[in-house]
């Protein structure tokens, strides 16, 4: 391993020098509107939230934030984006690539993990140009977390509480600086020109790997059920009244897909101007919550209620996409359970399918005992 | 598609507030391109002539008298395409408040003694009056939807509003949610097309787009509640924009309809 | 599988529809229309039966349609039979010759028809379901020589939504093929059979274990087809369906198209029903 250390004041430096060169951006704190409301109203100061946005500077950077409200597959995937823009009734198209130099700061091994899987959804089969434009040109400096986030988050019971193989650069908070690990040749690429970095010495490995094995014990396991059960879990599962319960509860709206960093699915609208001949395709997010995602013209909807739709989102979740790309679909970030306001969180029903699994063989063992 | 002659287009008020036509106004200014691919022959907010020849007509405000009637099935009768234009066209709007009470109190309350003379009603979306193909929802109107409803209709088809709710395009903006402040917030039971503009600004979503196809109000409620929200501090919040609904869907509970 | 369209746009984006032509419209019914588009250059389509494209109309959107003509007769032109149900269907139904359109794919998995060599072939499309079934009938017409007996069975809701009525009378001309056509209700001056396509089954004397089945039609005809073909002893394998689900990317990405686990624009939309027989969203 080739770790290097960076004291944290050479943060500055090197923002300001990747500024010159790239798009930067990074976890920052967001604005919040806050409204006067009547008075005698229940109404609380808005909690401190934190966005990835394009950075300023290095004093925007906020590297200890717990988790931001999106995911930054926002900026390989934008909530709108244009595919194409056409002339004359479309006798002359324009492709729209967006290939701005990028850098991303401060991504959590989660998020990390959950960029891995859209690389392979996106670059399988016919690729996604749009996505790959953006993530080729996209370099990303990830940072351990040493505390978990929330108490929503279970990424240790995912496996993406540890860094994947696949990195660019890594940093590690080692109190005053920063251990900073090389993971690819576009990782480094970063490092030129900067003067304040050194090659770790033995006591600054010895320094890391306090840090990374301290962190063990501060992260709690929170799912029942063992990742490799997860598929086979959910295959028996597929009638249980959980789904009919957690149905009644979904509001279908929408939120516990848009802040998943592993969602992708989107829709694809056409504007078009006033002279009714040009305009632009676009693609927007989309959510397999949404009451239209599988109906067709004529009006049949092939998932017709709320605990369908969700039964959905969490087979696809926890095992379509294990069954098909080897990688779970959800990377255990808790943003979902976080936002969601009826409280339906992913620990909370795995947990109970897998209880009801244990309950069930339990009496079988019974009657055959 | 081209379309040979510019179609004629008219703006009618009835009960309203007229900020809709403001919207359109709006619209006209940023949009110059629009006058190119209509001629707006009726708008009493912004010209003195009028032509009774027109194929599209859009109608902002709630149907709340009987004289009203009349005039909507007039109109129904000249235009190809009837447009209800904002909150108070589609739902009945802030209007529909008084619904709740029976419209002789209404008509005392705000007439006083000379209230017989009036002959206003519920306030109704135009639609319980006369057949309606698009509609334009929200007080106001977004300046964006209005602009694309009316390049649809120009493309010959109807404009399809989102069926998905406020919360989802409130997430796209990457809101903390107002309920985590204890404000509650109709944004989940609502029709997203806004952009989620009111939680964006810090404030509740009052519902002025109407209600989604599915809307979980039971759960919204329970939600309600837990974050604070007192006992029947809910239903006077829906009520803003709701009320017809809100009546409409009880009385197919109760099987009215 | 061969998907030579995306390879000339791969190196763009797989977004990006070819522009291409409608050289030819042609009303076939109330709702139906059948579109000829050609495509630029010196292109083809390059389909096998059963494949679909994503058609654009710009400034309106896109959809996907199944492949109605033959491999065997397209020569930089290829056949879609489109039926007016929404908003591209409707705007596609108001072009005309000349007018441009967006061509991306063509998509999915098609009907394997090498397979089906020396093989007695049913088909049995119900209503729009003759459009991707006609692409793999008149394949299999036009090397007539390799395959068993073929067998037709079409069923319609009414007399006037029979589609492609002057080729379903150039295939019952002849010698070498079997052909039925039912409708559900009739008319005054409707000769043929009347009943749901079902009702035909029945009558067909066949060799099962050499049998194999072609149905594509709406979501409520499969559920009686397949009891019937069931019953007659074919083999879950041997029947295929094609099915029709929300689309909008056509190579896997954008989500709408899933059944369970699958794709449908990725593993389908052809499969053999012993493929999906197990998946609870597929029937
Ligand atoms: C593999 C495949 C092959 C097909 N082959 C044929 C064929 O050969 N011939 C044929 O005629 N048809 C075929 N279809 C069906 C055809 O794709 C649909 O009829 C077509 O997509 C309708 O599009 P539209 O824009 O006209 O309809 P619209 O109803 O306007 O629908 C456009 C899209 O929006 C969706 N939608 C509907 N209502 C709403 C709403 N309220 N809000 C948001 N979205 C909505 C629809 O599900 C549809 O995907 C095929 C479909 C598939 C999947
Ligand atoms: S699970 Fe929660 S966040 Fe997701 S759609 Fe349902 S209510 Fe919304
Ligand atoms: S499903 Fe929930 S916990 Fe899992 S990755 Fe998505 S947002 Fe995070
Ligand atoms: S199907 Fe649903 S859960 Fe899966 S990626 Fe799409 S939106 Fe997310
Ligand atoms: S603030 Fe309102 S619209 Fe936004 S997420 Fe919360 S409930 Fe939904
Ligand atoms: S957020 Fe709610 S109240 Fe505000 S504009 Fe949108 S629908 Fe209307
Ligand atoms: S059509 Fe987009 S994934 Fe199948």
């Amino acid at each position: 391993m080739n770790l290097q250390v960076l004291p944290k004041g050479a943060l500055v430096e090197w923002i300001e020098l990747l500024s010159a060169r790239y798009r930067v951006i990074g976890p920052k704190r967001k604005q919040e509107v806050v409204q006067q409301q009547p008075a005698g109203d229940t109404q609380q100061p808005p909690r401190e939230q934190y966005i990835f946005g394009e950075l300023q500077g290095a004093h925007e950077l906020e590297l200890s934030y717990p988790s931001t409200i999106l995911p930054p597959k926002k900026v390989f995937l934008p909530q709108k984006e244009e595919l194409f823009s056409f002339k004359d009734n479309g006798h002359q198209v324009d492709l729209q690539l967006d290939e701005r130099r990028t850098v991303i700061f401060g991504i959590h091994t989660c998020d990390l993990h959950a960029v891995l899987l859209l690389d392979q959804a996106f670059s399988q089969g016919a690729a996604d140009q749009h996505y790959m434009a953006r993530r080729a040109n996209t370099t990303l400096v990830s940072i351990e977390c040493l505390e978990p986030c929330s108490e929503n988050a279970f990424c240790k019971d995912m496996g993406t509480w540890i860094m994947p193989e696949t990195f660019d650069l890594h940093l590690t908070d080692l109190g005053h600086e920063y251990a900073l690990e090389i993971g690819s040749a576009k990782g480094s690429e970063l490092l030129q020109n900067l003067t304040n970095i050194r090659t770790a010495t033995e006591t600054d490995y010895w320094r890391f790997n306090q840090v990374i094995s301290a962190k063990w014990a501060r992260f709690p396991y929170r799912l029942e059920a063992d990742l490799s059960e997860l598929p086979s879990l959910l295959a028996i599962s597929y009638r249980s009244q959980v789904w009919e319960e957690l149905g009644q509860q979904c509001l279908g709206c929408g939120t516990c897909t848009a802040v998943c960093p592993t969602c992708y699915c989107f829709d694809v609208v056409d504007e078009v101007n006033f002279d009714l001949t040009s305009g632009k395709r676009f693609r927007v997010w989309d959510s397999c919550q949404f009451g239209q995602f599988a109906s067709v013209a004529g009006g049949h909807d092939f998932r017709n209620s709320r605990a369908a739709r969700l039964r959905h989102r969490f087979y696809h979740k926890f095992k379509y996409q294990s069954d098909s790309f080897g990688l779970a679909g959800c990377v255990g970030c808790g943003r979902c359970a976080e936002a969601c306001l009826v409280n339906i969180k992913p620990i909370d029903v795995i947990n109970k399918l897998h209880r009801k699994r244990v309950a069930v063989s339990g009496k079988r063992q019974e009657v055959m005992g | 598609m081209t379309v040979s002659t510019k179609p004629k287009v008219a703006f009618f008020d009835f009960t309203g507030c007229e900020g809709c036509q403001l919207t359109v106004i709006d619209a006209l200014q940023t949009h110059a391109d629009l006058l190119s691919a209509v001629e707006i022959v009726q708008f009493r907010e912004a010209m003195s002539e009028r032509d009774e020849d027109y194929q599209i007509a859009f109608i902002e405000g709630s149907c709340s008298r009987t004289s009203d009637e009349a005039r909507l099935k007039a109109i129904r009768e000249q235009a190809q395409i009837v447009v209800a234009l904002g909150a108070c066209a589609h739902l009945g709007g802030v209007n529909a408040l008084r619904n709740w009470q029976s419209s002789d109190d209404v008509r005392r309350y705000v007439y006083g003694q000379g209230g017989k003379l009036y002959d206003s009603h519920k306030a109704l979306p135009i639609q319980a009056i006369i057949r309606v193909e698009c509609f334009i929802p929200g007080c106001p109107i977004d300046r964006n939807e209005f602009v694309n409803a009316l390049k649809a209709l120009l493309q010959h088809r109807l404009p399809r509003l989102p069926d998905y709710p406020v919360c989802a395009e409130c997430k796209l903006n990457e809101n903390e949610c107002l309920f985590m402040r204890g404000i509650p917030c109709l944004g989940s039971v609502t029709r997203a097309g806004c952009g989620a503009i009111c939680p964006s600004f810090g404030a509740c979503c009052e519902g002025c787009r109407g209600l989604v196809s599915d809307p979980n109000i039971g759960w919204l409620r329970a939600v309600a509640v837990e974050h604070g929200l007192r006992e029947g501090g809910f239903e006077a919040a829906s009520r803003l924009f709701l009320s017809h609904e809100l009546m409409e869907s009880e009385g197919d509970r109760h099987g009215k309809h | 599988m061969s998907l030579p369209l995306i390879e000339t746009f791969s190196t763009t984006s797989a977004y990006l529809p070819l522009v291409a032509r409608i050289a030819d419209v042609r009303p076939l019914t109330q709702l139906e229309k059948l579109f000829t588009i050609e495509l630029p250059g010196d292109l083809s389509l390059k389909h096998a039966p059963g494949q679909f494209v994503e058609l654009s109309v710009f400034g309106v959107g896109e959809a996907p349609f199944s492949i109605s003509s033959s491999p065997s007769r397209s020569n930089g032109t290829f056949e879609l039979c489109v039926r007016q149900a929404g908003q591209v269907t409707d705007a596609l139904h108001a072009l005309g010759p000349g007018d441009a359109v967006g061509v991306r794919g063509p998509f999915g998995r098609g009907f394997p028809v090498r397979r089906f060599r020396g093989k007695d072939l049913l088909f049995l499309p119900g209503g729009l379901g003759l459009a991707p079934l006609r692409s793999l009938i008149n394949q299999v017409l036009d090397e007539r020589s390799n395959y068993g007996r073929v067998i037709i069975l079409y069923g319609a809701r009414h007399p006037s939504e029979l589609l492609f009525q002057d080729e379903l009378t150039l295939w019952s001309a002849r010698e070498d093929v079997e052909v039925q056509v039912t409708v559900d209700r009739s008319d005054g001056n409707w000769q043929g059979h009347v009943g749901v396509i079902t009702t035909l089954i029945p009558e067909v004397q066949l060799y099962a274990p050499n049998t194999v089945a072609f149905t594509v039609g709406p979501p409520v005809m499969y559920r009686f087809v397949l009891v019937e073909l069931l019953g007659k002893g074919i083999r879950e394998g041997n029947i295929w369906l094609s099915l029709e689900r929300r689309m909008k990317c056509g190579i896997g990405k954008c989500g709408h198209c899933q059944i369970n686990h699958l794709y449908t624009c990725l593993d389908g939309p052809c499969f053999p029903y012993a493929q999906i027989k197990r998946l609870e969203e597929a029937l």
